[in-house]
């Protein structure tokens, strides 16, 4: 069974790159630029995995953390990868306490990137959403 | 171009059509006769966006705070769509329950683009949704009672859950009951959804409106809502969301057995 994933980031070039790489891996993979394209995407679609950056196209300005948020609470089974070029030790322990899976700092070579959704996708395939909740709790 | 100037272009929203039929005759709604009563617009996003899907559309518009613009923009699509249709039904037109609080221009735009497209206001239907709190009766009704003085005829959608209850129906009194599809699906084996139906059937009835069923995809259960007694019926099993060319070219817009 195929992975679908968001990938979130206000760069197109990113977004780009990363459907190329992860298409040829058996993905299906949607990308977004703003939170709230984002938010309506997640909640018709069910995903396994998000990747975001945390500064993103939207009206709030803390759009990152929000959309954490957002899919922790309506989206319990994604596994979220936050990929950003404005990380700081603060803002790594507040996004892990909201229950982020991995933390990464921009630039992140593709094929590490592929190494940890393979990890988070195939746990999340595994779990049920009740399971992913206590994990990220 | 960001997917808010998408959704302005010209192109940006289409329409397609979803029939509201008539059953006449045949208890059990197999063998009676299928009478086009109205096409319910359905607009979709940009093509080959993340918002072509109406779901992920409105999602989208209502995080956005967007709804009356865009409301305003489905309906210009939508009367500009059906007014090639020579033998148009009633026309059935979503709005949101903020955009009758919000836009004080929605009748008059409504009435302008009507008369521009030929299409005659009481031929009209509004199609109240996502009446979510909090809402402020006031405006609301302002909204309603304008576009009542057009001749225009109010549906509530999703009679049932969420919002759609008995206070909104006695402030909006709607002409059309529309029961959501959670009692519709399963209603053939199910007397306590069969007791529903019946019970806003005949609500309906007592305002001096009428019910219609949606979501009807399964045969048994079109047969036990219509043997309930409610006539105005919708679903994939009688007809899929169209184009207004599919459906004259497929015949939906004539009466069917």
């Amino acid at each position: 069974m195929k992975a679908r994933m968001l990938v979130v980031d206000d760069e197109e070039s990113i977004l780009l790159a990363i459907r190329e790489y992860f298409v040829p891996l058996r993905y299906e993979v949607d990308c977004a630029q703003e939170l709230e394209e984002a938010e309506a995407l997640l909640s018709h679609i069910r995903y396994g995995l998000l990747i975001a950056d945390l500064r993103l196209t939207g009206i709030h300005g803390n759009e990152g953390l929000e959309l954490i948020r957002f899919v922790r609470e309506r989206s319990p089974w994604t596994r979220i990868v936050v990929l950003t070029g404005y990380g700081s030790p603060e803002m790594e322990s507040e996004a892990i306490e909201r229950g982020v899976d991995a933390f990464l700092q921009k630039p992140v070579p593709l094929a590490a990137l592929a190494d940890i959704a393979a990890t988070l996708t195939h746990q999340s395939l595994s779990q049920t959403p009740s399971q992913a909740v206590r994990r990220t709790a | 171009m960001s997917l808010w100037d998408r959704i302005l272009e010209p192109d940006g929203l289409t329409t397609v059509f979803q029939p509201i039929f008539r059953v006449t005759g045949g208890a059990g709604g197999i063998g009676g006769e299928r009478i086009p009563f109205a096409l319910e617009a359905l607009t979709r996003g940009p093509s080959g966006t993340n918002i072509e899907r109406s779901d992920v559309l409105f999602e989208y518009v209502r995080r956005k705070r967007r709804e009356s613009e865009v409301d305003l923009l489905s309906i210009a699509a939508a009367l500009r769509e059906a007014a090639t249709l020579p033998e148009l039904p009633a026309l059935s037109l979503n709005v949101h329950a903020a955009t009758l609080e919000r836009e004080p221009r929605l009748a008059s735009r409504l009435a302008e683009l009507a008369a521009a497209h030929g299409i005659p206001l009481d031929r009209i239907i509004i199609e109240i949704v996502e009446h979510a709190p909090p809402w402020s009766g006031p405006q609301l009704l302002t909204g309603l009672g304008e576009l009542r003085d057009l001749g225009v005829r109010i549906a509530l959608d999703d009679v049932g859950l969420g919002q759609s209850n008995f206070r909104m129906i006695l402030d909006c009194r709607p002409d059309l009951l529309k029961i959501d599809r959670h009692f519709v699906a399963g209603a053939h084996a199910d007397p306590h959804r069969r007791a529903v139906l019946e019970s806003v059937a005949d609500l309906a009835v007592r305002l001096g409106g009428e019910a219609v069923a949606e979501g009807i995809e399964d045969e048994r259960d079109f047969a036990a809502v219509t043997e309930i007694g409610i006539a105005l019926v919708q679903g994939y099993l009688l007809c899929y969301p169209r184009s207004s060319r599919s459906l004259r070219e497929r015949g939906f817009l004539q009466p069917a057995a």
